[in-house]
């Protein structure tokens, strides 16, 4: 194998031949040239040629080291035009101002290098946008690429969009989902590449980046019909805990009102705290192909992070502090344990949060002053939203796999196993909310704040069965599911 | 075609830690491609000449300097298996500071030369051997500024090149020799040194790194061995970190006449060394 075969005198020497210009005037290499370098050569085919032209004969001298490392053959420099017969310079130097003093001869005229373009990009594209590791799953070859093609993704090089208009909607609004409805982006993945990395929605993932390992990598996992728009609607929602609450209303409620709102509030904010880990828990295992999914996590764990911050503000406004109960704990932790996603969309969207709107909308009806009923109204506005989630999530796991019922009824009696010590309400709670419902100790008042929290309850198992059956279970599963569902509420 | 069962054994010197993660690589490659490959590992490449003389390794992954040396030893030509794209043509380069350029290299006597490490085929054999045909006895003629580090590594850790480029840049020379893919490499890499400076000489090209055997290797093995090497795509996601970090896009055949000028140069400077 000794002796210089074809490839190696390939690599050395451009061939004499056909060759494109390409007139870099007085830039450097370091100061522009790479950048018009690599654009030429970007649209060129692998064995194509260039003559780089330029005015600086220190550049030329230091063209073929940077086309060696960049995988392309480089010929001598050569001088291809020299200063005027009149002996005027014929151009500037690279780098020196025109109004400065005269170039030395060197770098008058013109200098070329013979350029032949190498084969492959410089930065591989996989195949599959949603999977970057596996090697059999290479990007086809870009065209002249000496690889034979077949596969059906066009290569970096070719891959461009076009011309688009973004298919806004009304005031301008740009959803991500009109995107991918109009095939502008690609469809949501059934499933992606469980190692594949962090490659945004559309963008070109080049192969080799280290593995990453997404449990949550299959769409049945953790998608619902309309996340994409709960997601936009979500982010339209915000709202500000320290400013959109009227907190100058909230000072010396009169006693028992200021005891039963600092413990309905403690209580409130210890469930949302339950309530901002388990989604929190689920965002860093969603694969980044499901960027919708991922944006509804975040929005619900920021919804509940704000949620803990309203509920404490306005516990914190109260002159006797309330209880974290350790049966509330007892409750959430086994919230907590759940692992799989689906089973705790059950859990908290649909059976927990659910009971919470009934809760919370008790609240803002019964609420003693503007801050609390605000609190408590804008809360609900999110809850509605994660509850939507849970609802149209698990319809869709129920309707896609007729197995799925019966995990979800174990997982229910698993965390109902758990709470055998729990007989009820809190009668902490119950006491709460009946002073608030009453507003008073007053006999007469307090046997309509009870006869209300009787109505709670009532509407509390009401509304659960009717969303039970809205997420696709039967009537009977439904009512097993709301029986074993947590005295806590949550 | 050799039914071998055993892998054939490649020499290589760690002249960075990225050499394990390379040749990992390159081992699963060649197990792969059905040519099993190991590697030994040596400290510099005297130690790795030995052990290709030795037939300790059947194969060394030579600097030019180094197989320029084996092949002195051994008294008759050795086999090349395959070479870097980046091995083929490559050229020394001379850099000055900005506006310093010189038109002949013959302006450098009485100048100080800054020059990489004395075992280095490209940062200083080569160009002392170059300037000399331009008419530029630099080592009697200038101020040789000599960066020794890393000896026994041939130049391949870069670091006696970057002392070269800093001493030029901080005024400590007055032109600097490195390898032209070193000083793209330095350029690329936004090294501020780099900044003021201009190049303003290029040499001849010549080959560097190759993969040498001796001459008794099983040619069929040989043979296998070489299509499988110059069969790596770095396109494949598995080798191209590794043929990145190797610094090669794609291997190719070696090439005898790229070493001509490094043999000549070699000799002359033992000849220089026994009148002294």
């Amino acid at each position: 194998m000794s002796g210089g075969g074809a490839g190696a005198a390939d690599a050395r020497e451009p061939a004499a031949g056909p060759a494109r210009r390409l007139d870099a005037e007085q830039l450097e290499l370091g100061g522009g040239l790479e950048v018009l370098l690599q654009a030429a050569l970007a649209g060129m085919a692998p064995g194509e040629q260039v003559d780089v032209v330029t005015r600086s004969r220190a550049v030329a001298l230091e063209l073929p080291g940077w086309a060696r490392l960049e995988g392309h053959a480089a010929g001598d420099p050569r001088r291809v035009e020299r200063p005027g017969r009149d002996g005027a310079a014929a151009a500037a130097t690279g780098g020196r101002a025109p109004s400065g003093p005269p170039p030395p001869e060197r770098d008058r005229g013109r200098w070329a290098v013979r350029l032949r373009r190498g084969p492959g990009d410089r930065v591989a594209v996989a195949a599959d946008a949603t999977d970057t590791r596996s090697p059999d799953r290479r990007r086809p070859p870009a065209p002249g690429d000496a690889r034979p093609s077949g596969a059906a993704v066009p290569s970096a090089g070719s891959q461009q969009r076009g011309a688009l208009a973004p298919p806004l909607r009304d005031g301008g609004r740009f959803h991500t989902a009109d995107w991918r409805d109009g095939g502008l982006a690609p469809p949501v993945p059934e499933e992606a590449g469980r190692t594949a990395g962090l490659a945004p929605l559309g963008a070109l993932p080049e192969p080799g980046a280290p593995a990453f390992d997404w449990p949550l990598h299959r769409r049945e996992q953790l998608w619902a019909a309309d996340v994409a728009e709960l997601a936009e609607q979500a982010t339209a929602e915000q709202w500000d805990a320290t400013a959109d609450v009227p907190w100058a209303t909230a000072a010396e409620l009169p006693e028992p009102l200021d005891r039963a709102v600092a413990q309905v509030m403690t209580f409130i904010a210890q469930n949302e705290y339950a309530a901002l880990y388990v989604p929190a828990a689920f965002l860093p295992q969603v694969h980044p192909a499901f960027p919708e999914a991922l944006q509804w996590l975040a929005g619900h764990v920021h919804d509940e992070a704000r949620h803990v911050e309203v509920f404490t503000k306005r516990a914190l406004l109260c002159r006797t502090p309330g209880h974290a109960l350790a049966a509330t704990e007892l409750s959430l932790r086994t919230l907590l344990d759940e692992r799989d996603f689906t089973n705790a969309a059950l859990l908290l969207n649909v059976l927990g949060e659910g009971t919470f709107l009934d809760l919370l909308r008790f609240v803002e009806r019964h609420a003693p002053d503007p801050a609390t009923a605000a609190a408590a109204r804008l809360a609900h506005r999110d809850e509605r939203r994660h509850v939507h989630f849970g609802v149209s999530h698990v319809r869709r796991a129920l309707a896609g796999d007729p197995d799925r019922r019966a995990a979800l009824v174990a997982a229910a009696e698993q965390r109902a196993a758990k709470l055998t010590e729990l007989t009820g309400l809190s009668p902490l709670l119950t006491e709460g909310l009946t002073i608030l419902a009453a507003g008073s100790l007053r006999p007469a008042a307090l046997s309509d704040g009870a006869a209300a929290v009787r109505g709670l309850t009532a509407t509390m198992e009401e509304n659960r069965l009717r969303r039970l059956r809205a997420a696709g279970f039967d009537a009977a599963t439904a009512r097993r599911l709301s029986e074993l569902h947590t005295p806590n509420l949550m | 075609m050799s039914a071998r069962s055993d892998p054939i054994t490649v020499g290589a010197v760690a002249y960075h830690p990225r050499i394990v993660t390379i040749w990992e690589r390159f081992r699963s490659y060649f197990a792969e491609a059905g040519v099993p490959t190991d590697y030994l590992l040596y400290s510099n490449y005297e130690r790795l000449i030995d052990a290709v003389l030795a037939g300790e390794v059947e194969i060394g992954w030579n600097t030019n300097t180094a197989f320029v040396a084996l092949e002195r030893r051994l008294g008759r030509e050795a086999r090349i298996l395959g070479m870097r794209d980046v091995d083929a043509a490559y050229a020394t380069v001379i850099v000055t500071r900005r506006g310093e350029a010189f038109d002949d290299p013959r302006e450098l006597a009485g100048r100080r030369l800054a020059l990489g490490s004395r075992d280095s085929g490209h940062a200083a054999i080569l160009p002392l051997h170059h300037l000399g045909r331009e008419g530029l006895d630099a080592a009697a003629d200038c101020a040789l500024v000599r960066f020794d580090t890393d000896l026994g590594k041939h130049g391949d850790t870069g670091d006696s090149e970057l002392r070269v480029v800093q001493a030029v840049a901080e005024g400590g020379a007055d032109a600097g020799a490195l390898g032209d893919a070193t000083w793209a490499a330095f350029r690329a890499a936004g090294l501020p040194a780099t900044h003021g400076l201009e190049v303003a000489w290029r040499s001849p090209v010549y080959s560097h790194c190759n993969f040498t055997a001796l001459p008794g290797l099983d040619a069929a093995l040989a043979e296998r061995w070489t299509a499988a090497l110059l069969a790596m795509d770095r396109d494949d996601p598995p080798l191209r970190e590794a043929m990145d970090l190797e610094g090669v896009r794609r291997w190719l055949p070696g090439d005898r006449a790229g070493y001509a000028d490094l043999f000549a140069a070699v000799a002359a400077q033992e000849r220089a060394e026994a009148a002294t």
